[in-house]
Order: C-alpha cells, then structure tokens, then sequence
C-alpha cells in the first residue's frame, strides 16, 4: 500500500503547476526597452527604409498610380484591374483598392520614423552623435508627408508614436498648410544634422534635405527659398560628392550604387522577406517590360505600364535619352522583333499586349543573376532624387524669381550637354540634339524647363506632380495631349486623390476630398 | 410427567423456532450467470448488491458471480452499463441466472459530462450524444467530418471542400466570436484541448453546448466542448476486431465552360484581333481523376478483472480527385486501466499520428509576386484559356496569355510541391483513489506534442510562379508542447431523499510553441525539392520565434437530485490566463441550472403515454481566451531593410499596448424540454438558447489605418454580438419486431446571429476575394446585421442606352450593354456610396434526418442533410464574367446590340470584377449524405468460420444533391487571401473560389471481429 501511496502523492501533487501567468516572451521586442544605444536609434530608422522597401510603397502602389495618372504613361486597355483603369482614366473611386494599400504603408514609413525620432529620446548619448542618426528619421518622416500632401491634401499628421488608440483614432485631417510647415521643419532638421556624406545614397545626406527643401518650395511656388536650397546644393557638389553622370544610361543600371549622381535612392537587393515576400520585391520591371520579350533573360515583362505613341513619336529621336528611355524593339523566341509587331502572336508576340514602344529603365540594366520571375527579382534602386532634378528646380525657380539669367540656361545646358554626349545604350555615339538653350522670355523657360523635367526625368513618377502643382491637367487630359481626351478630368476635384473611404468609415472625423 | 412433556414440548418448540429463526437469518450463497440478450454471451463485470445492503460483487470473466445474501427476502439488483437494471427477489433460490436486457431506454445511458459522468435523465444542460455507429458511418479521414448532421445545433464544414486531409471546422451553436477562435473545446478521455481521435476509436461523443455544461471548462467553454471517450477493453475475452474501408470518388460536378472555338469567338467580340490558340484543352478533364480511400483500423482488447487493454492501429489513405493530392496518415491508440487495489485505480492512455499531406495549391494566398488565387489549381483550370495545351512550341509549360500572367493548372498541379507532415503524440496518465468509501480524489497528467513541418517547391519550369528565379523552396516548421495537469475531489452522500455530489479540483496548463521559417531561390537543379536548400544562390530571410501560454484554474460543481425529481446543478471555475493583460488575467465562470423530471411526479408516474417529461433550464457565463501570447504587449518587430545594397537590421512599431485586452465572455441561458412517448418510443428534446457575447475579442479592422502600426488590426475587446436558436432533437422507434425494425433520428436548429454592438457602432468592412481581384470590400460587420453579411453594389441588369432607368445608373463611362446597379444615392453615377448589403451566408436553418432499417441481419441506413436559406457569393463567376479568362457557356447569351434580352453584361476585356448582388445566389441544399447497405452473417456461418462477427456494407456518399446554386456545391469554403485562409473565420462565410471540390464517393467494408 506504502508504494501506491508514494505513487499517487508523486502523480498528484509533483505535477501540479503553479504560475503567476506573467507573460515573459523571449525574441520580442518592446519600445521600452529596445532603444538603448545610437546604433539603435538606426535599427529603428532603418524600419522606416524597409517600408519603403514594400510592393505597396514604391515598387508598386505609389509608383503605377502616379506614372498613369500622368500623361506619360498609358496603361494596356486589355484587361487590367479597375484600380489601374480608375488612375489612367481620370477616374478614381474611393474605394481605390491601390490607395487601399498604399495608405497604411505610407504611414508605417511615418510610425517607424517617429518611433525612431522618440526613441533617441531614451538613448543616453550627445547631440552630436545622436542626432545625425535621428535626423534620417526627421527626412524619412518629411518624405512620406510631402507624398502624402500633394497626393491627398490635408491628411491626418502623426508625429510621435500612438500610445493613446482612441485620441487617435479620432483626430481630424490637419491642414496641407500646416502639413508642409512640418515638413520644412523636419527637413531643416535633417538638413542641420545630416552629415555632407553618408556611404550609400539609399542614406539620405545633407544633400538629400536640402533638395527635397528646394522641392518642397518649388512645389508651394516659393521659389526663392526653392532656388535658394537648389543653389546651396550646387554649390556644395564637391564637398557633397554629386556630379551628373555622364553616361544617362548609368543610372538605370543594377551598380548605380557607385554613380555620383543619386541623391536619395531606395534600396533594392533582389532579396525578400520569408513572411511577406513583396517586402523587397521589385514590380516596375515586369510593369514596364514587353511581354514574351527575352531580351534581358528576365522572362519578359507583363506589358502594363506602356505610354501612348504620342510619347514615343513627339520625342526627338537624336535625343539619347529617348533610346535610355524605350525598348522599340524585343526579341522572341531569339528573334529580333520591332514594336509594331509585339502583338504578333505568330512571331511570338503577345496578343493582348500593346504595339508600341515599351519603357527600358527598369529593365535594360538590371539583368543581374537573380533579376528573373520577370524582373521581380531585380536590384534595381528606387531613384527618389538625383542631381540633374536639382539643376531643374535650380532653373524653374531662378526663372521665377529673375527671369532670363543666363545661370537658369546654364542649369539647363548641362543637362543637355550630358545627353547629346550620348552613352553605351544602342552604341549611341554623341548627338547635335538637344541643343542649348539661350535667351528665352520667362514663359518660354518656364515651358521649356517643364518639358525637359517632363523628359529627363521620364517614367520617374515626377510627371503627375508637376502637373498637379503647375495646374496642367486641363492642357494635358485635353484632345492635343499625349494621351488624347480624358472626358472625365475634372479640375475642382482631380488635382487629389481621395481618402480611401473604408478609412472615413473607420474615422469618421475624417473628410473626403472633393468631388468623390 | 405431563408438565415435563409440556416443557420438553415448549422447549423443543422453541429450540425448533430458535433453530428456525437462527437459520432463516443466517446468510447463504446464491451463485448463478448472467448473460446478455444481445447475443447471449456471458456479461463480466456486471454489479450485483442486495437492494438496501452495501453487500455487493460484479461477475467474472465468465459471467459467474457469488453472493452471500442475508435472507429469503433479499433482492438482487444486477446493474450493467448500457443494460436495464433488473431486480430478483431471492426466495429460496439457490442460482439464479439472469439475462440483462440491452438498455432500450437512453435516459439510463451514462453519457460523460467535463470531470464525471452522469445519468443522460439527471442532466440538466443541453447535451448531445453521438454514437460510435454513427461516427463510423462512412469512411473519414476525421472523426470531425462523422459529426455533421448528427446533433441539433452542430455545425460541421470542411475548410477546403473534398481536399485529402483539409481540416474540419465544428461550430457549436453559431458564432459566438467574431475574431477569437469559434472552435469548440475538445476533451479526450480527460485530456483538455486534445486532437481528435480516429473515429473507429471513438466509443462515445458528447457535445456539451449550454453554460451549464461547459462552464466547468470556464476561459474555454464559450464555444461548447466536445467530450470524446474512446474505446476500452472489456473483462473476459479478448476481442480482435478488423475494419476495411476502400472507396471510389469523383468530382462532385465540373462547371459549363467554353472550349476552344467558343473562347477564340468571345475573345474576338472583345478584341478583333485576338488570335485562337491552336490546342483544344477541357483542364477540368485534364485535372480531375477518380480518386479513392482506403481505411484499415486493427483493434485488439480484453482484460482480467484487475487490468482492461485497448489497442489499435490505423491507417487512412486518400488519393484526391485532383491529381497529385494525398494524404496518408498512420495512428495508433492504446488504453490501459488496472484496478490496483480496492482503492486505486491507474489508466494510461497513449497515442500517436504521423499525417503526410502532399496537396496542390488551393485557396491560394499568393506570394512572390503571384497575387491570391493566382497560382490555384482549382480556380485556374476554370479560368485557363482552353486554346492553349499544356506545352508551348519550345515544350515549355503554357502560361496564358490575356489577363493575369499566370501558369497552366496542370503545370502547377504537376510540379508544385507543398506538404505538411505532421507528428502528433499524447500520453495522459490518471489516478483515482478512494480515499474514503464516498470521497474519490483523481489527478490527471497529461502531455501532448505536435511536430509539423510545411515544405514547399516550385521549380524554375513554373515559369511564372519561379521561373525566372531559378526554383523557389521553402521550409515552415511548428513545434507545440502541451502539459496538463488536472486534480479533482468527488464526494457524493446521501441526504434523506437527496443525493448530493460535490466536486472540486485544480488544473494547470502550458503551451509552448516553437516555429522556424527559411526558404531559398536560384536552386542549382530542380531536383532538390526543398530538401537543399543550400544548394541555391539567395536565401530568403529566415525566421523563428518561440511563445508560451498558461492557463490555471480553480473549479467546483455542485450536483443535487432530491427524490429523483428535483435536479440542481450550480458550476463555478476561476480562470487565469496569461494571454491576457497583466490586471485582467483572472476572471470567474459561474453557472447554475435546475431540472424537473415531471414524469417521476405521482400525476404522471403511471402515464401510459408519457414516459418521460423532464424541463431544463440553465444559466451561466463562460469565456474565450483563443488569442495569441502577447498581444496585450506594446511592441516592435523585425523588418526586411537594406541600405547599400546589404541586409541591415530593422525594427518596426508593430502594435500599441492594450493594457485593458481581457476575456471574452459569453452569457448563456438554456431552456429545454425532453418528452418520452409510449415507453419511450418516441423521444423529443426542445432546447432554446440566447447567447450574449461581450467583450467580443475582436482584430479591430475599425482602427485607422494612418496609426502606422505594421499590424493592421490588433486585437481589442470590442462590441457586442448575439446567437439565439431553437433546437429539436426528434427520435423514434418506428417499428420494432424481431425481424424487421425501423428508427428515425430527426434533428433541425435555427440560429439567428447578430452584432449587437461595435466600436463607436463603426462599421467593419472586409474582404474575402482573391488577392489578384483588386477589391477591398465584399463583406462587413455592422450593428444590427449577422455577421459576414455580403456587401456590394445592387444589380439591376443591362443597361440598354439612353436615358438612364429610375433609380439606377453604370459606373462612370459606361456604355449600352453594361451593368445597371441601383443608384442609392441619387447622384446619377455609381461611386462607394452606392454599396448596400446584397446577402446574408447564414442560413436559416440546418437539419439532418437518418432513417435506419434492420431486416433480419441486413440494415440500411439513409441520412440526409440539408441547410436553408444561406447566400453564397460566387466569386467564381466573378471571374469567370470578367472577361479577362475563360468563361461559362452563358457568357454566349452576353448583351449585344442585337441581343438586348438578356442578364448578362455585354463583354468587355475587364469587367473590374465588380462586387455585386449579381452574384449572389441561393446556397440552400439538401444533401443524400449517406445511404448504407449492411449485412451481418448469420451466427451459424460465422461460427463455422470461427468468427464472432462478420459484417460487409457498401454506402454511398453525397450521393444526390437537391440546390439551385450554380456553382459547383453549395457548401463552400473559400477564406479570401488576406490570411485568413488557414480556414477558421467567424465572419468570413459563404464565399465560393478555388477551393477544392466537394467528393461523391462509394464505399465497400468489412468488419470482422474475432
């Protein structure tokens, strides 16, 4: 009897546990505690870059909408999904399943960065250590905000971390005007801390915020302050190690890491996350590229994004930059195969593709080993800023302020000096055109540095802000555009996008832009 | 002298009357045999007492029994689970042999309730029993699957249609929870949370599904609880018993598509210029086959009467209708009791599972790049283009060549790998002590592991999916531990009239699991599977991670009968949670609930019609703690990030502390009613209930998005959300003679569900449509709705041109020929404002009905199921309207101008896949689930074989299908791509795309028992 009664004493009341249920979780990581260096502080800054890194930033969700929006882009009218339509159309609904994406990621750019910014706070260490570090955060929280302003207008302003969900989740739009004094603000910030130089251009430098500064102005139509930061950066092109490269081919090409002429880029390594694989993954090379097409080993591209002729047609052929630009040619099935005939399924074309010429940037250059699954793979960068846009704002907003300079020519010039010396791409020797300019009256610069921003910087997702903050959309969506007639323009309401309405739903102190 | 003969006389008389009296008190033996009237076989183990005595014994191996029995007047009581009770005066009788009838009556039944068992008349909650026969009814590769139809208020799906090894979902009385888990708790032999048994294994289910029933299991009842006791060895002989089980299957149906000709002609009325292929591809023929199920369970038990074993081993193998999918899976089971001593009792139960799953993707959530549903086998081979063969020119897989790139099903069916192998193992071992001769204490020691692992494969030959990225593989592997500890007192006394049983206990339980994630592309060959991932040239970033959980409680139950009439039952469990926020982790269960057996009342003890009338009634209050660890927790995690062309460590806020996140919890109230008619022959259960579920734990798709929070929606106590239904559980005994007899069980519930209430009554709006449909809303949770009810544009047919019909409108730019949906708004356009709620998936009612037939030794056995009045959302057609694929027959009558008559948009390129009334449809069915034909052979033939028992049947199942839905079944079971098609979603239903078809299949097996 003795031994069952150990027995049973054993299996009772050994095994019976006893827990105060505290919650000890091992490999997660909590705000309180994690930031206790600088290196943390850039581990947080670090996450704003990896949203930006997401399919639903710029490889995809930012960067289609705001190339068809354009009058640059065209989308294929076989069969896409009607939230690429909606943009191209001139169309939008609220419930845009694009903008569905887009927005949340865009302020998880913005949560990162003021994580970031509010965690140095707990970082025992000098100013002039730290704050360098957290100046990055200041200019990725002022890039997301300047998209978002010019995209949606007032929109809800967040600047430090939400510890209290409800007042949150109830505040109002704040004001774009308000809005853009924030983001000058953090942009003085970066620009006060951010060193000269940082060793890869996906680091926002000193240069970085004093371009987006002079962008930032020049979009508000203040264009001293614009010409002003623009000049501050030209002349510091040395100390800040910029420099137009002089092949224009280069900068679409997998190594641009090393060109001197990126100022702020955004990373992509042909690498993705195990948990979310469109974390890294790279989409304006199959969006952009020829269908069928086995020209660069890719598997070809999925003929989405494909501009009008009227793009192809009214770019001057001599202008290298046009041969950088576009893909007129594919190969199928080891035959070389001109872009009249791309839906040629008898030469191995793809019927419901386009017969037109297809973009080249984001697919000429970025055969690297891993760059297959239509380009996806590509380790391609984002160009978000480069020093040739900085010569144009330079240009635009001199001529605003003192018309006819010679300066604002010469800003010009060597831009298009760069592309009459032409490059490697199609072996294309050197060029009479573009010609310099000399000599205009304010309106003709002004039209003229428009266009040259409209083609330098072509399939950049610059165009639609351009016409958003010079008004053209009346010019552009008319029958002489380049994409024809967009009966369904409507000035009082297109210049915006709206808010994607399951957000009003979700907090209703928020309002809908006009017009939606 | 004469006085003398008087005394001698009056002593002798007395001696005589003394000896008399001293033999009629003293105690003598009464041997005997009891058998059974079932088959005639000696019953071990049966009790015996003499009635108003505690002498008592049980009979042997053999049937045999001796008792010492105090008089002439003592009577025997012989009482034998699942056997009427019988009672013999003793008289003069020396051996008395008894027969024990087979208990007709269910009321005396045991059925098993959490810690204990009760007689099924003194229950006072809602209950419901299923039987072994039942469960084995057809082949299942789960015991799960057996359960639908079986029990009023029981909802059972597949979570991925007729797919080998898909999970099963059961739902217990609606959904009580919108975000937590609606599962029901499942207790094995004791064990809480365990996985379901082989149904061949399985001697009994409960469902336990009022607050009175579950509240014992407190955090964890809300859901109602599935108690399963599995099969024990018998005292006395050893038993071996065989089941075979092989069965046909096909496809349940194949959709209406075009062939070649017809496809080129659509594309061409879209574009003129389109070009027919030159192959003429049927890839429903391609894909499906007849596939076929085999199932072989070996059992063997038997025991002393110190010591009962039951063992068994199982194997199922299933080869699915769509090519390449199986599922094979090899368990076994034993179960050990010993009585040690008088007093102690010890059991072990053991067993184990390996599950190899090797699918094809279906339900496809997308990933790299291929967006949700674009690489499904299922949805692609109705959208694939048929002109179009499985290889090109060059002999490379098709891919298509309007529409989304994607590639050929066959293509994907053939080479990519995905499966899951999974290792299950439990050992519980129990003691039970008599401490005193009424006050039993048990403690239970428990431990359970599963080990799975997902591997995955797509070779660079799937040229969309990862062909330019030379091959892609991956491995996922979850490792979860289980420890449970259970300790319980039980005291029953006897108070005048009244029977008192008290029960008291501690419990305690941990979860751990451990999860790694790594995969690479740019394999050097494509013959590694995933089982090299080293020999590739990019790794995707790898993770792990590790959580725990515990669960502690405290629990007590009281139950009371006075005079077999009056029943009270009063429950309470105090639960802690470590789940929970740091000052919400405890919280109390309480519930209590009254019977009256109105039958045992004098007015109606002597009914003849009514043999058994008993009201139930029950209130009580259980909880939902099935969130995941942490989420109270503010926190950050890891981010994919790189900054000069290298990875760089990255963090992320992912979700604000919620330092109020506490228990969901679930107010139940129960009123039941059982009527016994004629002895029982037709018994009737009623059962009402009304469930209120605050505190709803809830993914809070309410919360901003502009928070910047990388978890969208986290979790939080919100709102509110009602069940309220009616429940009948009808039997009969229709007919009952020695050769022929005929049952009927009929069971039909209602369940209405609304959300009561929401954050700030803000509406939810959610999505359940494929990733690569672009579309951000087809369902929502709003106050005064069901749940999940379908949520999109009203349409109103063909717009003809001109001006445009009252109250309707096209979507901006549209032209004669395209859709007209009601303009709510007014504003002469179609925008958002203009979506309404266009369906409910909830039916209104379900019902299962099984009619059995013994002749002689031959049996039939027919159940039917059916629900009514549930939408489904064909998102199937979405498609396959949309212009941009392959396309129904009916898209042959699509507007023209010259065929204006019809309902059918004219076609375009891309319809937008627009979300609209359109396509919702009926899903109401009734289903032919089940017909068995069975023949026993007949004693003399089995005895000359040297059997026991020898038993052939052949069934059929889902043999007949009465619905008008359109779509392939009406039981659907699609969950959307944005994660939430691990198949559990309480809001997520009705909606029909790309899961794997529904099965008829034809059964043949055999039971031999030795």
């Amino acid at each position: 009897m003795k031994t069952y009664k150990y027995l049973f004493l054993l299996i009772g009341l050994s095994i019976i546990g006893c827990s105060d249920l505290e919650e000890e979780p091992v490999g997660l990581l909590a705000p309180e505690s994690f930031f206790t260096s600088v290196d943390d502080i850039q581990t947080a800054v670090n996450g704003s870059y990896g949203h930006m890194m997401h399919r639903y930033f710029v490889s995809r969700e930012m960067s289609m909408p705001l190339m068809l929006r354009s009058d640059m882009v065209d989308l294929n009218p076989n069969g896409q999904g009607a939230e690429r339509v909606q943009f191209n159309d001139v169309n939008l609904l609220a419930d845009n399943a694009s903008i569905e994406q887009y927005w949340p990621k865009i302020y998880q750019i913005i949560g990162a960065a003021n994580e970031a910014i509010a965690g140095a706070k707990l970082v025992d260490a000098d100013d002039a250590i730290k704050n360098p570090i957290v100046a990055q955060a200041h200019f990725a929280r002022a890039f997301a905000y300047f998209h978002l302003v010019r995209q949606f207008g007032d929109v809800p302003y967040l600047d430090e971390p939400v510890t209290d969900l409800q007042a949150a989740s109830t505040v109002t739009r704040t004001p774009a005007e308000e809005v853009y004094a924030n983001i000058i603000a953090d942009l003085e910030f970066a620009e006060e801390w951010l060193p000269n130089t940082q060793k890869a251009r996906s680091i926002p430098a000193k240069s970085a915020a004093q371009s987006y500064l002079a962008l930032v102005y020049l979009t508000r139509g203040e264009f001293q302050q614009a010409y002003n930061y623009a000049k501050e950066v030209i002349d510091n092109e040395g100390t800040y190690n910029l420099g137009l490269d002089p092949d224009f081919q280069n900068l679409y090409n997998e190594n641009e890491d090393a060109s001197l002429e990126p100022i702020f880029v955004i990373d992509f390594i042909g690498m993705t996350a195990s948990d979310d694989s469109d974390q890294g993954m790279n989409y304006q090379g199959p969006y952009t590229g020829i269908r069928n097409d086995d020209q660069y080993g890719l598997g070809g591209g999925w003929s989405v994004e494909i501009p009008s002729m009227a793009v192809y047609d009214t770019w001057d052929d001599r202008d290298y930059r046009k041969e950088v630009s576009f893909d007129d040619t594919a190969v199928f099935d080891g035959v070389e195969v001109s872009y009249e005939h791309f839906t040629d399924v008898s030469v191995g074309g793809y019927a419901n593709g386009v017969d037109r010429p297809h973009i080249a940037k984001y697919n000429r250059r970025n055969g690297n080993l891993y760059a297959g699954g239509n380009g996806r793979g590509s380790e391609q960068n984002y160009m978000m800023m480069r020093y040739a846009e900085v010569l144009l704002i330079a240009a635009e907003a001199l001529n605003e302020v003192s018309p006819g300079s010679a300066e604002a020519h010469g800003y010009v010039n060597r831009i298009r000096e760069r592309a009459r010396n032409g490059g490697v791409a199609n072996n294309f020797t050197s060029s009479t055109f573009p010609e310099d300019v000399s000599g205009l009256s304010q309106d003709d610069f002004r039209t003229m540095v428009l266009e040259e921003r409209r083609i330098e910087l072509a399939f950049e997702f610059k165009r639609w802000y351009d016409i958003a903050r010079r008004k053209l959309g009346s010019e552009v969506f008319s029958a002489s555009g380049l994409e024809g007639e967009k009966p369904t323009f409507d000035a009082n309401r297109d210049y915006l996008f709206p808010i994607p309405v399951n957000e009003i739903v979700r907090n209703p102190n928020l309002t809908q832009n006009p017009g939606y | 002298m004469k006085n003398k003969v008087k005394l001698v006389s009056a002593f002798f008389l007395t001696c005589l009357f003394l000896t008399t009296a001293v033999v009629n008190a003293q105690e003598r033996s009464i041997t005997g045999k009891v058998t059974s009237s079932d088959d005639g076989m000696p019953l071990p183990g049966v009790n015996i007492s003499v009635k108003g005595s505690t002498i008592g014994t049980s009979t042997d191996f053999d049937g045999l029994y001796s008792i010492d029995v105090p008089s002439d007047d003592a009577v025997l009581v012989y009482s034998f689970i699942g056997f009427l009770s019988q009672e013999v005066p003793v008289g003069t009788q020396t051996e008395i042999n008894v027969i024990l009838q087979a208990d007709q009556n269910e009321l005396d039944e045991v059925v098993v309730v959490g810690y204990g068992s009760q007689r099924k008349s003194d229950i006072t909650g809602a209950v419901s029993s299923v039987k072994s026969d039942e469960l084995n009814a057809f082949p299942v590769a789960n015991a799960e699957q057996a359960l639908q139809g079986r029990a009023a208020g029981v909802v059972v799906q597949s979570n991925n249609g007729g797919e080998p090894g898909a999970p099963i979902s059961i739902k217990i009385r609606g959904n009580t929870s919108i975000n937590a888990s609606s599962a029901p708790l499942i207790v094995v032999d004791g064990f809480v949370g365990a996985a379901m048994p082989q149904a061949n294994d399985i001697e009994s289910m409960e469902i336990l599904k009022d607050a009175s029933a579950t509240a014992i299991y407190g955090s964890r009842g809300s859901n109602g609880v599935v108690m399963v006791t599995t099969k024990k060895g018998k005292s006395g002989r050893l038993a071996i018993e065989v089941n075979s089980n092989y069965s046909i299957q096909n496809t349940a149906d194949k959709l209406d598509l075009l062939n070649a000709d017809e496809f080129a002609a659509y594309q061409q009325s879209i574009n003129s210029g389109y070009v027919q292929g030159s192959a003429d591809t049927d890839w429903q023929d391609l894909l499906y086959k007849s596939g076929n199920t085999q199932n072989h369970q070996f059992s063997f038990s038997g025991g002393s009467d110190k010591i009962n074993f039951y063992a068994s081993t199982n194997y199922f193998k299933q080869d699915g209708v769509i090519i390449n999918s199986e599922y094979e899976k090899i368990s076994f089971l034993s179960n050990i009791d010993a009585q040690v001593t008088d007093k102690l009792k010890l059991g072990l139960n053991l067993t184990g599972s390996r599950a190899d799953k090797d699918g094809v993707p279906t339900q496809s959530t997308g990933s790299n790049g291929v967006n949700g549903g674009g690489d499904d086998v299922v949805s692609l081979m109705f959208r694939f283009m048929p002109d179009l063969g499985i290889y090109d020119d060059n002999g490379n897989y098709t891919t298509n060549t309007i529409g989304d790139n994607i590639d050929n099903p066959y293509a994907i069916a053939n080479e990519a790998i995905d499966e899951t192998k999974t290792d299950r193992f439990r050992a519980n071992l129990y003691a039970n002590y008599d401490i005193l001769e009424n006050l039993s204490f048990k403690t239970t020691f428990g431990y359970s592991t599963i080990n799975e692992t997902v591997g995955y494969f797509r070779p660079s030959t799937l040229i969309v999916t990862a062909g330019g990225v030379g091959g892609r593989a991956g491995i996922d592997n979850r490792r979860s531990t289980n420890v449970l500890s259970e300790n319980y007192l039980t005291y029953k006394t006897e108070i005048g009239k009244g029977n008192l049983t008290l029960l008291a206990g501690y419990s305690y339980q941990k979860t751990t699991t451990e999860r790694f994630s790594t995969g690479a592309t740019g394999f050097i060959s494509d013959s590694f599977s995933y089982y090299n991932l080293g020999g590739s040239e990019v790794t995707i970033i790898p993770s792990s991670s590790i959580t725990e959980q515990e669960i502690q409680s405290q629990f007590g139950r009281l139950n009371y009968d006075y005079d077999d009439k009056y029943l009270l039952t009063a429950t309470v469990r105090r639960d802690g949670a470590s789940n929970f926020a740091k000052n919400e982790k405890y919280a109390i269960f309480p519930s209590a609930a009254i019977g009256w057996k109105i039958s045992k009342e004098s007015f109606l003890e002597d009914s003849e019609t009514i043999s058994n009338l008993k009201l139930r009634a029950s209130y009580g209050v259980t909880g939902n703690q099935a969130i995941n660890p942490y989420e109270s927790f503010s926190k950050l995690s890891t981010l994919f990030s790189a900054i000069d062309g290298q990875v760089v460590g990255a963090v992320v806020p992912d979700q604000a502390a919620n330092p109020d996140l506490k228990w969901e919890s679930s107010y139940q109230t129960n009123l039941g009613l059982d009527l016994g008619l004629f002895n029982n022959k037709i018994s009737l259960s009623l059962d009402y209930y009304n469930i209120d579920t605050k505190d709803l734990l809830l993914a809070d798709a309410s919360q901003p998005e502009y928070l910047g929070f990388l978890t969208l929606a986290s979790i939080r106590n919100v709102g509110e959300i009602n069940n309220k239904g009616f429940e009948i559980g009808l039997n009969t005994r229709n007919i009952s003679t020695d050769n022929f007899s005929w049952t009927t069980d009929f069971n039909w519930s209602t369940n209405k569900n609304e959300v009561v209430s929401l954050i700030n009554g803000i509406d939810v709006f959610l999505d359940a449509s494929p990733g690569y449909f672009s579309v951000s809303r087809t369902h929502v949770l709003r106050e005064g709705e069901a749940a999940g009810v379908f949520w999109g544009y009203d349409y109103q047919g063909v717009y003809q041109g001109g001006a445009l019909p009252a109250g309707t409108a096209t979507l901006a730019g549209a032209q004669a020929g395209d859709p007209l949906f009601s303009d709510l708004d007014n504003s002469g356009v179609i925008t958002t404002d203009d979506q309404k709620i266009i369906g409910d998936p909830n039916p209104d009612w379900t019902m299962g009905f099984t009619n059995t037939f013994r002749y002689k030794n031959l049996d039939l056995n027919i159940f039917f199921q059916g629900a009514y009045g549930g939408d489904v959302f064909n998102l199937t057609n979405v498609q396959l309207y949309n212009g941009d694929s392959n396309a129904l027959k009916d898209v042959l009558n699509s507007w023209t101008p010259t065929n204006t008559d019809t309902d059918i948009p004219r076609a375009v390129a891309n319809r937008g896949r627009e979300i609209s009334s359109r396509f919702v449809e009926d899903g109401s069915y009734l289903r032919l689930k089940n017909i068995a034909l069975g023949y026993n052979f007949s004693e003399d033939i089995v005895e000359k074989l040297g059997i026991d028992n020898l038993r052939l049947s052949v069934s059929a199942q889902n043999l007949l299908t009465f619905t008008n839905y359109s779509g392939l079944d009406p039981e659907v079971s699609y969950f959307g791509s944005g994660g939430e098609s691990s198949g559990e979603s309480n809001t997520t239903q009705g909606f029909d795309f790309g899961n794997y078809p529904t099965i008829k299949s034809v059964n043949f097996s055999l039971n031999l028992r030795f």
